[in-house]
């Protein structure tokens, strides 16, 4: 059986709220994937629904193509949103005991919780309790739970969120590391430069429902295609507003962005700009994540 | 064993628990007590509850609060034996002069000291004023002049309840009479017979209150005990509860582990605490008592011992379950306190109805009634045993009526704790939970 989290046909309603409504994607192993969508799409809602911390009223979510219940959650791994530690238990102790809960045993869960902490730069804490650790820290020994049982699947829910460079470098290392080594890595996220770099692929989701998905190559290279051209002489783009099928979508600093619908042909493009002036540049762009969102969800 | 002994052990206890509450700072990476704790067989007892039991006995275990309680505890139980037998036991020999001395007096005066329990020493003085002079250094506490006149260092009050004060009091009247029997020329005989006259004894047609037996003084300080041990712990529970939801940490734990199990392990670990505490008050209490020859709960009745820490536990699985539900209801400390005061109605209302009972000396049919409903049972049921009122099968009744409503409870409490535990950013209503309970 393919090593594959199935989310099927989820429906979730929350009193007149519809929170999803009929969300399916899949998150296949061996990448990161980007779990998108703007404030209040029902990406928590979804997270909450893998673990089964809310009832769905229609769908279902599967593991290796097995319905997803307490035994298969022993090898998953949860980072919250609103993150969950006990404020006053020691650190390893509190990671440590996540680790049991998992079915580690006492030693075995010990040992992996200090690889962990000190994975994440965090073992000089070992002994501290949790309400004494700045933000970033709080945030690495809360990873440190999610990843001390070496979970097969692992949720994260805005993990990157509040952390400076160095932290989201640390964090993001172990993501694509687990995700390299054959896990499931699902992750939200509204820094969507940060999952540029981080995800193969994302999901994004609005209203409840899937918007779009596939890799980030995919989507950047998908639609309508784009050119960055410069010419001396015309850096308003003047030149290139009279051609069919060709709409001007940015004028900045001298490079005039054009977006080409399918049927023109770029040579035609060139020809204009050369006739314009001398060209210094003609580039065909990838479209950034931001805009592929943006053109998603609608706004 | 002297008393003196028994406090600086005492008091070394303490210091000792005191230091070991303040020990623990940061030298330790993993300090003693918390790796025995870790290595509790929880799960292999009962799964990943027996690991949240592990979890919430090693906490508190460790917690300040608990240490410092525990630390109080013990100095008021250490105090309340102790005490009254520093200030009623000068059981220290005492040396009483005697001038013109006789076989008759000396015997006298050893059976009157006997009588009031006092040990004294009888020393035989040529006459009064070496003896005064005896007196007055503190070499004697006491001179008797034959059947005369007695001498004392300081006036002994009528108010002044002492053994050494009694003593005084019963020398003077009994050797007064005995002058005055030789005056009025009566045989030795004749003398005896008086002086061993004996009051009429007074019948009252009502029934009165009796004196108190060592098995209702028992029963009272286990009622105290109960309400005081019950309400720290159930306040723990919910307060628990209310701190895993707060914190937000019940959504990691209820990804892997369901909610009655989390909610069992918090019931079944603080209960452990809560019992294990009064299992060492009560046995301190008894060691020390013995070791100090105090009344107060020396030869206490074990069957009034055995049925209170029984009701204890009873009464923390009746009510532990409710404190948990409600604190899951709750995500700030001043949303428990209004949640909380409901549930301890009852609680309060049995302890002092209970109180009232062992304190009057009587049953009343309240405290009897109470004594079946399990609210109420935990403290109604000791003070009924405590007048021995109850037979066997009227226990296991009380027994069982409690055990049946503890499940109900513990059925209802976790479903209401499962579908609010997760329901963050308002206190929740039990209306709300309406649709969840009914599914």
């Amino acid at each position: 059986m393919s090593e594959v989290l199935e989310l099927d046909d989820l429906s979730r309603r929350f009193g007149n709220v519809t929170a999803l409504d009929g969300l399916s994607f899949n998150v296949p192993a061996g990448q990161v994937v980007g779990f998108l969508g703007p404030n209040g799409a029902g990406k928590t809602t979804t997270m909450r629904a893998i673990f089964g911390l809310t009832d769905l009223d229609v769908g279902s979510v599967r593991w290796k193509g097995a319905p997803v219940g307490y035994d298969q959650r022993r090898r998953f791994g949860y980072m919250p949103e609103e993150r969950g530690l006990y404020p006053n238990m020691l650190v390893a102790e509190q990671v440590e005991y996540i680790g049991r809960l998992h079915g580690m045993d006492a030693s075995t869960a010990a040992t992996a919780t200090l690889r962990w902490l000190e994975r994440l730069a965090v073992a000089d804490r070992a002994t501290s309790k949790v309400e004494a650790l700045s933000h970033g820290n709080r945030q690495r020994v809360q990873l440190a739970a999610a990843l001390v049982h070496d979970p097969e699947v692992l949720v994260l829910d805005e993990p990157l969120a509040g952390l400076d460079p160095a932290g989201i470098d640390a964090i993001g290392e172990v993501l694509v590391e687990r995700a390299h080594s054959g896990r499931c890595v699902l992750l939200s996220s509204h820094q969507l430069d940060l999952v540029e770099d981080l995800c193969e692929s994302v999901a994004i989701i609005d209203h409840g429902r899937l918007v779009a998905s596939g890799t980030v190559d995919e989507l950047a290279t998908s639609g309508a295609r784009r050119l960055a051209v410069r010419v001396e002489g015309d850096r308003q783009g003047l030149w290139a507003r009279a051609i069919p099928g060709v709409t001007v979508s940015e004028v900045n600093g001298g490079d005039v962005r054009l977006v080409l619908d399918d049927t023109t042909n770029s040579d035609v493009v060139l020809d204009a700009a050369r006739s314009a002036g001398h060209v210094t540049k003609f580039v065909f762009e990838r479209r950034r994540l931001s805009e592929v969102f943006r053109e998603a969800v609608g706004r | 064993m002297k008393p003196l002994p028994i406090i600086i052990l005492a008091v070394l206890v303490i210091v000792a628990l005191i230091r070991l509450s303040f020990r623990r700072r940061g030298e330790h990476p993993l300090p003693r007590l918390g790796v025995f704790l870790t290595r509790l067989p929880g799960r292999q007892l009962l799964g990943d509850t027996g690991l949240v039991a592990g979890r919430e006995i090693r906490e508190r275990l460790r917690g300040r609060v608990f240490r410092v309680v525990t630390v109080i505890l013990f100095t008021v139980v250490a105090a309340a034996v102790v005490i009254p037998e520093l200030s009623s036991g000068t059981t220290k020999s005492q040396r009483i002069g005697v001038v013109a001395s006789s076989t008759s007096l000396e015997a006298e005066l050893q059976g009157l000291a006997k009588s009031v329990g006092l040990p004294v020493e009888l020393v035989s003085e040529p006459d009064l004023s070496r003896a005064r002079a005896a007196l007055s250094v503190g070499q004697l506490e006491m001179v008797v002049d034959g059947t005369d006149k007695i001498l004392v260092k300081d006036p002994v009050s009528a108010s002044d309840t002492s053994v050494g004060a009694r003593y005084v009091r019963a020398v003077s009247e009994t050797l007064g009479a005995q002058r005055a029997f030789a005056q009025a020329g009566l045989t030795p005989e004749q003398a005896a017979a008086v002086a061993g006259a004996k009051p009429l004894p007074v019948y009252s047609i009502h029934p009165g209150k009796k004196a108190r037996t060592t098995a209702e003084a028992t029963a009272l300080i286990g009622v105290i005990l109960v309400f005081i041990v019950l309400t720290q712990y159930l306040t723990w529970t919910l307060m628990g509860v209310m701190e895993e939801k707060a914190s937000r940490v019940v959504e990691v734990l209820l990804a892997t582990v369901r909610p009655i199990q989390l909610l069992a392990g918090k019931v079944i670990g603080i209960g452990a605490v809560a019992l294990a505490q009064a299992v060492a008050l009560v046995a301190f209490a008894l060691v020390l008592a013995q070791a100090v020859g105090s009344s107060l709960v020396q030869g206490a009745s074990p069957l009034v011992v055995v049925a209170t820490l029984a009701w204890l536990l009873l009464g923390y699985a009746f009510y532990s379950w409710m404190y948990a539900a409600a604190g899951s209801l709750a995500e700030r400390q001043d949303q428990v306190q209004s949640l909380a005061l409901p549930l301890s109605a009852p609680l309060i209302f049995g302890y002092i109805v209970s109180l009232t009972g062992v304190s009057s000396g009587n049953a009343s049919l309240l405290v009897k009634v109470l004594a079946y409903l399990p609210p109420t049972a935990p403290f109604a049921m000791p003070t009924l045993i405590g007048f021995g009122e109850v037979t066997w099968w009227q226990f296991l009744l009380s027994v069982v009526a409690t055990l049946a409503c503890t499940l109900a409870v513990a059925l209802l409490a976790a479903r209401v704790y499962g579908a609010a535990v997760l329901q963050t950013g308002k206190r929740v209503r039990l209306r709300d939970l309406v649709p969840a309970l009914t599914e």
